[in-house]
């Protein structure tokens, strides 16, 4: 692992900051208003060295702190809260769709972070469910009026990267039934009225990027890469394809030459051109960097 | 007087007891789940936990969910699962991989390994409390996360009793030997039966192009040649019927119809492809014509 030059708190909140005030108030949360009046769908990428401790755990302080300066940036709004109160009411019910995939979980200071500022807004605990492959038979889930998606990313030995187009895959009876061509169609289930239409932010937690897959349960940690950042957007596929930018420039950095994902995470492209669920094209998206900037990679 | 031998009283234990051991090695060698009889109870303190757990291709994701794929894609068999813990309930993870024969064994192995490593089986890797091996027609991963010293020599000793227990090694695809040994790096070769790995390290097509599939032995390698790096990929078909189809396949969606069979596609880079009989060979980001036809022309056929 590369040694990272610390970013100061200062220059982090001025640069959150100056990216908040400059962003305007265009969006409502939903997926439908996901791209900018420009066509451009925008992503946030935070990053602060200080987001890991020294045993490489995430501390809850600097956590909520990332999230709340993304979602200032996303929205437009000056404070946590009322960027909040763009994307969730009071009367919502809400599923916070995690991944806990033992080695890499989206991380309970995540969790935690997001559901802090949702019952912020005003919505009851008991409308509230933290839940990954149980969400069919949760009844939260199965009532919710909103979702976030959260979810680390990782090299996938099936579909290339686990993305957050990737992590609705429990909200289908057979998961096992979208695997064909490497899970070329995921996006589809994103059309299924279990979730169309609900998904109000999608949280891509890139603390610890894992990029390459070695052995029969995928991980290694020789290739996890201390990256510190956290990316954010309302367009799936915009996150993720910045997402996969990073993680191909680490393999790049890494293995020291052009070593394409085996196999490649076609899902993401197919995502865009077949399902039109967000754009996938870096042309079109609206990349905003905040915070930390050395191995930044995009 | 005639002399007459002495038998000694416990020969007919002693040789009962080798049938025993020979006829568990045979039973092992049937059922992957034997091996856990091989294993010890316990090694340096830590002791096997609960019952092991053992897969089919109809289980297989149940354990390994998001990774079963890969091994389905390689005709995975069965598999046994067991756990060893310390008193303070760290785990050491053991999965034996029956993949049916020693060329899928060799493939999933070969599939992510980094560097030519020989100390377990028939090929090995360790990297930061993982071991993975091949052996004949299994393919061995002992997981210790995080890596600590002790755990790491806990770790070997299993493998060691692993690979001891498998009695034979098996050969490697045929398709690997008509590789030109000259440039290639050996830690690069893989070899499959499924076109999702088409792709392993120079992308070519969202597409099976060249109708890859469960009876197209392929195998993919990397070159490094004067700075240059590239890649051939070989794949046998049944029949040269089959061959020549996936071919002209290839020469109209990837080579654009090219003239000779070769196209310079990214950034300058060429790409070539020939049919011989029922072998068609493919050169990916050579550094010029030259190049192409020169690596073609070295094919073993």
């Amino acid at each position: 692992m590369k040694s990272r030059r610390p970013i100061s708190r200062r220059q982090f909140i001025k640069s959150a900051s100056a990216a908040a005030l400059f962003t305007p108030l265009l969006f409502s949360g939903q997926e439908r208003t996901a791209s900018l009046g420009s066509g451009k769908s925008r992503v946030i990428l935070v990053r602060d060295p200080n987001v890991l401790d020294e045993n490489g755990l995430p501390r809850q302080a600097v956590v909520q702190e990332m999230l709340d300066t993304g979602l200032k940036a996303l929205t437009g709004q000056p404070d946590p809260q009322s960027a909040w109160k763009t994307l969730i009411k009071p009367a919502d019910i809400v599923g916070i769709k995690n991944n806990r995939w033992p080695y890499l979980r989206t991380t309970a200071e995540v969790e935690n972070a997001i559901k802090k500022r949702i019952m912020e807004v005003g919505v009851k605990e008991t409308n509230i469910s933290v839940d990954d492959l149980g969400v069919l038979q949760n009844p939260i889930f199965q009532k919710a009026t909103a979702l976030i998606n959260a979810r680390p990313m990782r090299s996938h030995h099936w579909s290339g990267v686990g993305s957050l187009i990737k992590n609705y895959i429990m909200f289908i009876p057979e998961p096992i039934s979208i695997h064909p061509d490497s899970c070329a169609d995921l996006a589809s289930i994103w059309d299924l009225p279990v979730v169309k239409g609900k998904t109000r932010l999608n949280v891509l937690v890139m603390f610890t990027p894992q990029f390459h897959s070695f052995g029969p349960h995928s991980f290694n940690p020789k290739y996890v890469w201390k990256y510190y950042g956290l990316l954010l957007g309302f367009d799936p596929v915009a996150v993720d394809s910045t997402g996969l930018r990073i993680i191909e420039a680490i393999r790049r950095e890494y293995f020291g030459d052009d070593r394409p994902l085996n196999p490649p995470a076609k899902h993401i492209a197919i995502a865009d051109t077949k399902y039109h669920l967000g754009t996938a094209d870096p042309e079109k998206i609206e990349l905003v960097k905040i915070g930390y900037d050395t191995g930044i990679f995009v | 007087m005639p002399r007459t031998q002495r038998r000694n009283p416990s020969t007919p234990f002693i040789v009962f007891m080798v049938m025993i051991v020979c006829l568990r090695m045979i039973a092992m060698s049937e059922t992957v789940s034997e091996f856990n009889k091989i294993l010890p109870e316990t090694i340096d303190g830590w002791k096997k936990a609960g019952p092991p757990g053992l897969y089919t291709p109809e289980t297989l994701s149940t354990y390994i969910d998001g990774g079963a794929e890969l091994y389905l894609s390689y005709n995975f068999k069965t598999a046994l699962s067991l756990k060893y813990k310390d008193s303070a309930e760290n785990e050491i993870a053991v999965d034996i991989f029956d993949m049916g024969t020693s060329y899928d064994a060799f493939g999933v192995f070969a599939h992510s390994r980094e560097t030519i490593e020989t100390g377990f089986g028939q090929g090995s890797e360790y990297a930061a409390g993982l071991l993975t091996f091949w052996k004949d027609r299994y393919y061995v991963s002992i997981l210790a996360y995080p890596e600590t010293a002790a755990k790491k020599d806990v770790v070997f000793k299993l493998g060691r009793v692993i690979a001891g227990a498998i009695q034979v090694e098996g050969p490697l695809p045929p398709i690997l030997g008509l590789l030109p040994a000259e440039n290639l790096l050996p830690e690069s070769v893989h070899y499959f039966h499924h076109y999702i790995w088409l792709n392993s390290f120079y992308f070519v097509s969202n597409e099976n192009v060249l109708n890859i599939g469960s009876d197209t032995p392929a195998a993919l390698a990397k070159y490094r040649q004067e700075g240059w790096t590239f890649f051939l990929l070989l794949v046998r078909y049944p029949d040269a019927v089959r061959a020549e189809a996936a071919a002209v396949q290839f020469r109209q969606k990837v080579l654009g119809g090219a003239a000779e069979g070769m196209r310079a596609l990214k950034e300058g880079r060429w790409t070539g492809l020939q049919c011989h009989g029922d072998l068609v060979s493919a050169v990916f980001n050579a550094p010029d014509t030259e190049t192409v036809r020169a690596i073609l022309a070295k094919i073993k056929e």
